[in-house]
């Protein structure tokens, strides 16, 4: 089992706690590094926080991205919003979508939203900000992360939930 | 102001049809605008009454009415309110009328004559798959 050693005491790390311990929570804005966790991107101090209970200023965002990727997690790095290119790339990691407004059709945006369906989600440009299952706990990230959309709604899985709204 | 048609993700692999969808923020919910299904025949502007509140907009005693979207019977409530559009570019405002619906099942809002359509001159490229909305006569951008 994997190790990491902060402050002279040693955590023990598992990739299925990792997963566990991010159930129910919100990934905060990816500023520039982030790990791949149950089809989600997350900044590197943020699980590493969640899991050991550690306070942030204790170890540095690439002591938590060396400790996780130990675990098997994809690592990523956003270059700039609208030019991603993460460094590895995994089932579980979506792919880097394509800027929107150029050419058609906007698929690499729509396998970006698989991992959420059923979710509410906010958008802006190429990223999916946040999703959770209201738009209350969706506006409510955005406001405590200072954070702006360009879209929010629900990513549905069928024909039948989009035409539902249209005349009959 | 160009949209590209809106794709999501089907559950059988591969993406569902895009549809026509433009992005209109609620004052007071700019943070966030809501995605509304561009919908040509409908008179009415609709959206979840779930966005109301969130906006700040009180829905105390307006007009109501209740109607089926989609075989869903839902109930709608009337406020005026100022809706915004924005390419992060342009940006236009105009004072409309949204009908604040509950139950609202649906992934969007609609975005019907009243409220929307009548402000712009929209153009709807299907084919390539996006469209256009420009400000009419009476719409000033900022």
């Amino acid at each position: 089992m994997p190790t990491m050693t902060v402050l002279g005491r040693q955590y023990d790390l598992e990739a299925r706690r990792v997963e566990a311990a991010l159930q129910g929570a919100l990934p905060e804005p990816i500023h520039e590094h982030f790990m791949v966790i149950n089809g989600r991107r997350w900044p590197p101090k943020q699980v590493l926080a969640l899991v050991t209970g550690l306070d942030r200023a204790d170890f540095t965002t690439h002591q938590a991205r060396r400790a996780l990727t130990r675990l098997g997690f994809t690592a990523g790095r956003a270059v700039a919003s609208r030019a991603r290119h993460p460094q590895t790339s995994s089932a579980a990691a979506p792919p880097s979508p394509r800027p929107s407004g150029t050419g058609h059709p906007a698929m690499p945006v729509t396998e970006a939203l698989r991992p959420f369906i059923g979710l509410w989600v906010a958008v802006r440009g190429d990223d999916v900000l946040v999703a959770a299952p209201s738009p209350a706990e969706v506006v409510a990230w955005l406001a405590k992360h200072q954070q702006r959309a360009q879209s929010m709604f629900r990513v549905v899985d069928s024909e039948q939930a989009i035409t539902g709204a249209a005349p009959q | 102001m160009r949209f590209e048609f809106r794709a999501l993700p089907s559950a059988s692999g591969g993406a569902l049809t895009p549809r026509p969808v433009v992005d209109i923020a609620l004052e007071g919910l700019d943070v966030a605008p809501v995605a509304c299904l561009l919908d040509t025949g409908a008179l009415r502007t609709r959206m979840s009454a779930e966005f109301a509140p969130l906006a700040g907009i009180e829905l105390t005693g307006g007009l109501t009415e209740d109607f089926f979207v989609g075989g869903v019977k839902t109930s709608g409530e009337l406020a005026r309110v100022t809706l915004t559009v924005t390419d992060g570019a342009d940006e236009f405002s105009w004072d409309a009328p949204v009908w604040f619906c509950d139950p609202w099942p649906h992934p969007f809002g609609l975005a019907g004559l009243e409220g929307f359509l009548h402000h712009f001159v929209v153009t709807i490229s299907a084919y390539d798959g996006y469209l256009e909305v420009a400000p009419g006569p009476g719409l000033q951008g900022s």
